[in-house]
């Protein structure tokens, strides 16, 4: 895979027929995500990343490695605005999200997709209820809601389970319905953090399959991940972080350096 | 935005009864909150009627030369109405003082003495009712036999009219600090309590948060879950208070039995003030409570 996007436009058109939504071609290989000259330091002093330089491209998938502390958390909370940056610029489809004003937030968040490894499942409302809910929450129109929800839970292989409880499913089964929660958007980005961190190896490689089919489907992942055998295995770029810096950025890589 | 209020309603609807025990704790403690302002309110208010009673007790009462004509005595009554801190006067004629007197006697079980006088030896007087007993002493003063020349003498209430005056002041200020401490106080322990039932939310507010949802959205919802909880709360302690009103009120009676109080607007003042409160309240702690959780 080389940076710039490959997405056949077989591809592009399931995928806009899967999402329900037409989506302007033209823009089809800016980047989605530019991280500029970024540095965070926190109120404490410590600084959790430096001179951050990252390009991720529509229809990319790429791991985001390295030990604990690396920034890999700090990375994500950066995108998503929880967190802004010290210096640098973060900017998401076309957006420096740090000089957003407060209102537009939300809708940057619209375009992203995010995936814990606890779930964030809501824990007494059903599978559907749960994927409803995001679009419920941001002011959709409510007829739009009940054909999107659908689509999604048929895209990862929950329509049977859409009534039952998230103590009623298996751990996949949850980490499922969290990924239907995050495509329901039609988000330009997904970011997994450490989606198979509480899954079986099994399990594990369902969830990474899911994910690299959403991918196939053109929209973006970003998956911060402890798992080497996943990483290694599926030669994808490869982002690596320690202790706040990118020491390692290559196409097809391991989860460890390879000299 | 209809649909965004219908949303918000829903979710607040939901929200109540998905977290029963913590919404019913909060309405708990908001119907105590309330039982304990309103009850503070209605002792509030008795006192202040207590206190106008004594107010208006105090008057100026000036009494008349007996040889005084009636064209002399009508004259200062006219005069003494026209005092811009004068309320109103009655005349009290001799023979009235003396039918006064025979009475008061009477209700004390003592021989009436007055049938042993040959002429009924009581002065014609005006009692003067003030506008602020503040202003007894300038009454009085205006009325002295030197300025009136009908007046025998000014009954001196000079140092009753300010003591009385000292008094009512401090109590009235008292009271009014006293209540405004307490609503203070209820405002703490509500906003606490609400802040406990938001936060056992907190989960929900993150994913709200994290799939993008705008802060109305996140707030709303929670504004007028706490203004349900106000309004529970202001029904429960109405029912609660209505439930009481005949025993309490029986004992009120009885308490102030001397005093001719008027409750004729307590009961409506009551109704707005605990639902105001109630509503107040909750939308003020659920407001607070919710901004910890917005987008910084």
């Amino acid at each position: 895979m080389t940076l710039t996007s490959t997405e056949p436009a077989a591809a592009r058109s399931f995928r806009e027929r899967l999402l329900g939504r037409g989506r302007d071609v033209a823009g089809a290989d800016r980047a989605v995500l530019v991280l500029h000259d970024v540095t965070k330091t926190y109120p404490n002093g410590k600084t959790a990343l430096r001179d951050v330089e990252l390009v991720i491209p529509e229809g990319d998938f790429v791991f985001l490695v390295g030990p604990s502390g690396a920034g890999k958390s700090t990375l994500i909370k950066l995108l998503i605005r929880d967190e802004i940056a010290t210096s640098g610029s973060v900017v998401l489809d076309g957006q420096d999200v740090a000089r957003l004003p407060r209102r537009q937030v939300p809708k940057v968040r619209r375009k992203i997709g995010i995936v814990f490894q606890d779930f964030k499942l809501l824990p007494t409302k059903t599978v559907w209820e749960n994927v409803a809910f995001a679009l419920e929450v941001t002011g959709s129109p409510r007829r739009g809601i009940r054909p999107a929800v659908d689509r999604v839970l048929a895209l990862v292989g929950l329509t049977a389970q859409r009534s039952q409880i998230p103590s009623q499913l298996s751990g996949g089964e949850q980490q499922r319905t969290a990924i239907a929660r995050a495509l329901v958007h039609d988000p330009r980005l997904i970011i997994a953090d450490e989606p198979t961190g509480n899954l079986d190896p099994l399990i594990s490689w369902e969830i990474i399959q899911l994910l690299l089919r959403i991918n196939e489907l053109g929209v973006t992942v970003l998956m911060a991940t402890h798992n080497a055998e996943v990483v290694t295995a599926l030669r994808k770029r490869v982002v690596a972080l320690e202790e706040g810096r990118i020491i390692r950025d290559e196409v097809g890589g391991s989860y460890h350096r390879v000299d | 935005m209809i649909s965004f209020v219908v949303f918000s309603l829903r979710r607040a609807w939901q929200g109540f009864w998905r977290n029963a025990l913590m919404s019913l704790a909060a309405t708990a403690t908001m119907v105590l909150m309330l039982v304990l302002l309103a009850g503070f309110w209605i002792i509030q208010t008795g006192l202040l009627s207590a206190l106008d009673f004594t107010e208006s007790k105090v008057e100026v009462v000036a009494n008349l030369k007996v040889d005084a004509t009636p064209s002399q005595i009508a004259d200062l009554g006219a005069r003494i109405k026209a005092m811009p801190q004068v309320a109103g006067a009655t005349l009290i004629t001799r023979e009235e003082a003396l039918a006064r007197f025979q009475q008061s006697m009477a209700n004390q079980g003592r021989e009436d003495l007055t049938k042993y006088l040959d002429s009924n030896p009581f002065p014609a007087s005006y009692e003067i009712r003030l506008t602020d007993p503040g202003l007894a002493s300038t009454v009085a003063d205006a009325l002295q036999p030197t300025n009136q020349p009908a007046v025998r003498n000014v009954l001196d209430t000079k140092e009753t009219a300010k003591n009385v005056k000292t008094v009512t002041d401090i109590m009235r200020t008292a009271g009014t600090v006293i209540l405004l401490v307490i609503g203070v106080i209820v405002l703490f322990i509500i906003v606490n309590t609400i802040r406990l039932a938001v936060f056992a939310r907190s989960e929900e507010i993150e994913i709200m948060r994290l799939v993008g949802a705008s802060d109305a959205f996140i707030r709303w919802p929670f504004v007028f879950e706490g203004a349900m909880v106000g309004l529970f709360g202001a029904l429960i302690t109405l029912g609660a208070l209505y439930a009481l009103a005949n025993p309490i009120g029986g004992f009120m009676v009885d308490f102030f039995r001397v005093l001719p109080l008027s409750f004729g607007s307590l009961t409506r003042d009551l109704v707005l003030l605990v639902f105001g409160a109630g509503l107040g309240l909750g939308v003020i702690g659920s407001w607070l409570s919710v901004r910890t959780y917005l987008i910084k």
